[in-house]
């Protein structure tokens, strides 16, 4: 006589009578197995006689009388509005809705990141920490530190673009930066505005700077930069407040000296 | 019964139940399983009286809980319910005596057996089960639940399910073959 496995037997021994059906796949093997095995259609018998004699626990008139023509379903119906307003609807909710705002914000960073932008914001940070006292005094126009930083510093196509070229500087400096390599920095005094100019990321394969068109603006803590690249190298106008406050700046043209 | 379960004597339950703010859902849950849980409190305290209080307490709760903003969600919380109170009830009456209940394997002459039993031998027999086999038998002889939803409403591992279920089998039919002795096959 073949035996079942000790699984299957424990599973046999709760086997669906007649009305209950078969949760799963392991339940069907092993009741389909079982019926092949001495003494399990006594089972079944004696299960099912227990069950009839159970369905025949004589009921309360009261109870069979109340419910005996209702159509009812099984389960509490629920309309949609109590659905969403479940707290564990409403916490998932509140979850996929700061997931997607996060995702959303950190989409729309890459879409506007350009090459440099970690260093650019790095620079933000430079820019808010700077003390005037910090820089070499230097009243002239941004547009002839170029013959500066080339002369001095040995520093190629540092130069200032022309819609700032004619703004009063304050103060200069030039230091080593570890990411950004050699930065000059400029103090305006309009709107106590600073000016960033270091070398543009390399492509790691062609060894080329690598470029953009346009200006491109970045936010950080209050402070907004607007960079541009030209010749290997990038130049960002940062000033504390939003884009509005560099707009009029990088709209307008150039005057020809 | 409903009504005065839920405390609404005035009107009958018929015009109750289908007032826009009734208990509908609650008792919708339970409607088909009513008779059945009934049943099952039967089983499980072996006394009619006792299984009909707890089947009107069951449902009251069940009504208080509706009234509330929290109807039972499932059937199994029906059941659930009951199970605990009938435990309560139980453990407060006569407690049967527990000693090494005599095995046999189940028979095929059983059904015979068993169709000589009334209903409430059944019950006694069942309700004076100990725990947790008495709760496993009642439930699993209603025929109403798989073996997921009763592990689940016992707290029952699956050996342990299925041991209380075999054991009882073989100790009813024990009972059987001394209750009702089996007919001498000719």
């Amino acid at each position: 006589m073949k035996r079942l496995s000790r699984g299957l037997r424990t599973l046999a021994d709760c086997a669906p009578i007649a009305n209950a059906k078969a949760p799963d796949r392991r339940m069907r093997t092993a009741v389909s197995r079982a019926k092949r095995i001495e003494g399990f259609g006594a089972q079944q018998s004696f299960d099912r006689a227990v069950a009839k004699l159970v369905q025949a626990t004589p009921v309360s008139p009261e109870i069979q009388e109340w419910f005996a023509n209702e159509k009812m379903a099984e389960g509490a119906k629920r309309n949609w509005r109590k659905t969403a307003l479940h707290p564990a609807i409403l916490a998932i909710g509140i979850a996929l809705a700061v997931i997607a705002v996060v995702a959303w914000i950190k989409f729309d960073e890459q879409m506007h990141a350009f090459p440099g932008t970690a260093t650019a914001k790095k620079l933000l940070n430079v820019a808010a920490m700077t003390r005037p006292s910090e820089l070499e005094p230097m009243q002239t126009e941004a547009g002839t530190l170029n013959d500066l930083f080339f002369m001095k510093y040995r520093l190629e196509h540092y130069d200032v673009p022309p819609e700032f070229s004619q703004q009063r500087t304050i103060g200069v400096r030039v230091f080593d930066d570890d990411e950004a390599g050699q930065v000059a920095q400029i103090s305006l005094a309009e709107k106590r505005m600073q000016l960033f100019l270091f070398p543009a990321r390399r492509d790691s394969k062609t060894g080329q700077p690598e470029e953009f068109e346009g200006w491109r603006y970045i936010e950080q803590e209050g402070w907004t930069g607007a960079v541009k690249a030209r010749k290997g190298i990038l130049f960002m106008a940062a000033v504390r407040g939003t884009k509005k406050d560099l707009a009029p700046y990088l709209a307008t043209k150039p005057q020809l000296r | 019964m409903f009504t005065r379960a839920v405390g609404f004597d005035h009107i009958s339950w018929r015009r109750y139940l289908h007032r826009p703010n009734s208990l509908l859902p609650v008792v919708s849950v339970a409607a088909q399983n009513l008779p059945q849980l009934y049943r099952f409190c039967f089983l499980m305290t072996g006394e009619a009286s006792k299984a009909q209080d707890i089947f009107q307490d069951t449902l009251r709760e069940a009504a208080f809980l509706a009234a509330n903003g929290e109807p039972p969600a499932d059937r199994c919380w029906f059941f659930r319910e009951a199970r605990w109170r009938c435990l309560d009830v139980v453990a407060h009456g006569v407690q049967p005596e527990h000693g090494a209940s005599e095995l046999t394997e189940v028979s095929p002459q059983a059904p015979e057996q068993i169709e000589q039993l009334e209903p409430e031998q059944l019950a006694i027999w069942i309700s004076a089960a100990p725990e947790p086999q008495r709760s496993a038998l009642a439930l699993y002889y209603l025929d109403e639940f798989n073996y997921r939803e009763m592990m689940s409403m016992l707290g029952l591992k699956l050996n342990e399910l299925s041991r209380a279920i075999a054991s009882g089998r073989r100790e009813f039919q024990a009972w059987l073959n001394a209750t009702v002795p089996a007919a001498a096959p000719e």
